[in-house]
């Protein structure tokens, strides 16, 4: 489904992502963990094109994005962009509208959908995400997890074939994670393919399939969950995860 | 006491006392009038020249004193005068009725044709105020010639003497009632132009305050004196503007003084036409406002956006723009889109106003939506581009409504700055608010009622702006 070739991107003196190679395929869950800084969320970033790089490439479902940003993959964008969904860390839902007015707005502006249709669609949504109730709310009248679960809905709008997640529920209050994780599990168990950049190991361990760590801009382990998570071979997993100092 | 009375005394009691204990007579005139009456003679190091400087030190000589020249806008000289700021406006003040009933005149110094110019190819244009009926003519404003035009042709009032010519020479008017000596200078050597004919004498006289009639007595006599001696000939002759006219001159007489008085009639009385006036002059205000922004809203949108997405090279240009129509006074833009580009796009008074005044605020308004842009989390287009949209529909769904809501405030304070600026329009012509209030001013010989008037218009159209900006920003504060 999405792969990564010697994606290389530097800010100044520093790596960012040191030559990444890695394959993500059609089905599973994936979740990205590692220090701060190690480069997670800019992986995830250059997949939809949020974020530039400087050699390697990516290619989604047969359309490869190069070097160069915006400017040189900008049909190539468009529709990965559509393709693939993405959740952001703040949400990101839009100020000036309602839940569902944020569910419909790229289904009609950006697919054509008719309003009934992307209306109707837009609440079997929000009921998915558990919040029926709240579909004339604005995101101010929200709270953190409910917008998150309304950011949910509007990505899986678009009827997307990947799921990009960063770090989904960094941002909320401790009793709001459950619910949007909650939803996630949901949505693994339907089969969708999700790659998630989270620090939730136990939500790693138990809903993604496979596990990447990076650091320093290199994914340092990989492998199946459980295995990476309950018994990490690198030393600086182990550090990372904490399992040296009992 | 006894020591204070005795300098009380001892003062200037009369208005040529004053003149005569401080040594100068102060005449009040504008340069922008220009040759041959004021002016800075540029061959000559900027020294002031012009006849009227030197009949100002003839009859300063006269008194016993020293002329000093006071500069002031000529359109302000009858209330700079009444204020004090000089002793005697002389500058080519000429004798109307509107004026006589405000000021003390003396004789006069120079009889003037008011000459009716018109477009050579134009022959419906004859020597009568008859002809010119429904005709659109430019002149001073409150001139002698406006006075004479009012109630028979379309009259087109200008604040300078070169402009009115320009305009004739476009077609934007029929023609020209100036003084003979304006078109001598501004008008006739335009080769489209030809001189229809003179239609009554006009006369410049000094204006003295009501209060002051031993200063007019003063400068009358010596006035007469030079008249007799030639040295006002002599003076008219060196700026070539002595005519066969200036003979009634030297046989001035008191009745001759009464008639040019007595056609003066009384002025008007502030009324329920003049508020009418004003109420049209309020609604050209609100229109040009009101178009202006529709102009500069889009305009000023299309900037930011350039600036902020565009490629490099528009971006620097629409930048450039911005700084340009900041840096630069709107009356100056009006000026070169109404006068300096007549001779390649001929817009009418009214679009070019909408226009220059757009384009000026157009450079206003994308500063403030590109703060309103920058103003939106850039989380707002991730999101967007993310779930397929390109640049442009980001831009037009999600992050502009957004700005345009954070931006509402500001072009509220805009709209509400452009109404008045509005009335700087006047240079290229239309008559809005504040020139209609000029106007009346003149007319009915005080400034307080008409100011009055057009103050309230103009609060009365700012004030629910300004309370609708209030209730916006409270709104969007909350949310």
């Amino acid at each position: 489904m999405i792969e990564v070739h010697e994606l290389r991107k530097v800010y100044g003196e520093r790596t960012i992502l040191g030559g990444i190679t890695a394959t993500f395929e059609k089905g599973q869950v994936v979740a990205l963990v590692g220090p701060s800084g190690g480069g997670k969320s800019t992986l995830l970033r250059c997949l939809n094109g949020l974020e530039s790089f400087d050699s390697g490439r990516v290619v989604v479902g047969g359309e490869t994005l190069l070097p160069g940003g915006a400017k040189v993959n900008r049909a190539a964008l468009h529709r990965v962009r559509q393709r693939v969904g993405m959740v952001f860390q703040q949400w990101n839902l839009f100020a000036h509208r309602t839940a569902l007015g944020n569910v419909i707005e790229a289904p009609v502006h950006v697919k054509g959908a008719p309003l009934a249709q992307a209306t109707e669609r837009g609440r079997e949504l929000l009921a998915r995400v558990g919040l029926s109730h709240r579909e004339g709310a604005y995101p101010h009248e929200m709270s953190g997890g409910e917008q998150q679960r309304v950011a949910i809905a509007r990505a899986l709008a678009m009827d997307p074939e990947v799921l990009l997640l960063d770090e989904p529920t960094s941002a909320l209050d401790p009793e709001r994670v459950g619910e949007v994780l909650d939803v996630l599990s949901a949505l693994a168990a339907d089969g969708l393919t999700m790659l998630i950049v989270t620090h939730e190991m136990r939500f790693a361990r138990e809903v993604s399939h496979r596990t990447l760590v990076l650091h320093g801009g290199q994914i340092i382990e990989e492998g199946p969950s459980r295995s990476v998570i309950d018994d990490p071979k690198h030393e600086r997993t182990r550090a990372f995860l904490g399992l040296d100092r009992k | 006491m006894a020591v204070l009375s005795c300098h009380g005394r001892a003062a200037p009691t009369s208005a040529l006392a004053r003149v005569r204990a401080a040594g100068v007579l102060r005449w009040g005139g504008d340069i922008q009038g220009g040759e041959p009456y004021v002016y800075e003679d540029s061959e000559h190091g900027g020294r002031l020249t012009g006849f009227e400087v030197e009949l100002a030190s003839a009859l300063a000589r006269e008194l016993g004193v020293r002329a000093q020249f006071v500069q002031n806008d000529w359109s302000a000289l009858i209330p700079s005068l009444e204020r004090g700021t000089f002793d005697v406006a002389l500058n080519g003040v000429e004798v109307t009725a509107q004026r006589v009933g405000r000021v003390r005149f003396t004789r006069p110094y120079y009889i003037f044709g008011a000459r009716l110019m018109a477009r050579r190819d134009d022959a419906r244009i004859l020597a009568t105020l008859a002809s010119l009926r429904g005709r659109r003519v430019g002149t001073l404003a409150n001139s002698y010639s406006y006075e004479l035009l009012r109630g028979v042709a379309e009259v087109v009032p200008y604040e300078g003497v070169e402009e009115p010519y320009i305009d004739l020479v476009q077609g934007r008017t029929d023609a020209v009632l100036l003084d003979d000596i304006i078109a001598t200078r501004y008008g006739e050597p335009k080769p489209e132009l030809r001189v229809v004919g003179d239609l009554t004498d006009g006369y410049y006289a000094i204006a003295v305050r009501p209060a002051e009639a031993d200063l007019q007595q003063a400068l009358d006599r010596a006035l007469a004196r030079i008249t007799a001696s030639g040295e006002l000939e002599r003076i008219l002759r060196g700026s070539n503007i002595w005519s066969d006219r200036e003979r009634r001159l030297l046989a001035w007489t008191d009745d001759d003084q009464r008639r040019m008085l007595g056609t003066a009639a009384a002025g008007q009385r502030f009324g329920w036409s003049h508020v009418v006036l004003f109420a049209k002059g309020a609604l050209v205000t609100l229109l040009l406002s009101a178009l202006s922004m529709c102009l500069a809203i889009p305009l000023g949108i299309g900037l930011a956006v350039t600036r902020l997405y565009g490629p490099k090279a528009l971006s620097r240009l629409a930048g450039a723009y911005v700084e340009l129509y900041r840096g630069t006074p709107v009356l100056l833009q009006l000026y070169v889109l109404y006068y300096g580009l007549a001779p390649i796009v001929k817009l009418d008074a009214l679009p070019a106003a909408v226009l220059g005044l757009g384009m000026n605020y157009a450079a206003y308004e994308a500063e403030v939506y590109r703060a309103g842009i920058q103003a939106v989390p850039r989380g707002q287009m991730e999101a967007a581009l993310s779930l397929g949209m390109s640049l442009p529909l980001a831009l037009r769904r999600v992050v502009l409504p957004q700005a345009f809501r954070l931006a509402l405030p500001s072009v509220t304070n805009d709209f509400i700055a452009l109404l008045k600026d509005s009335s700087l329009v006047s240079v290229i012509t239309v008559v809005e608010l504040t020139k209609q209030m000029t106007i009346t001013a003149v007319d009915i010989r005080g400034w307080a009622l008409p100011g009055a008037l057009c103050a309230l218009m103009y609060f009365l159209m700012s004030y629910p702006l300004s309370l609708w900006a209030q209730r916006l920003e409270a709104r969007l504060a909350r949310s």
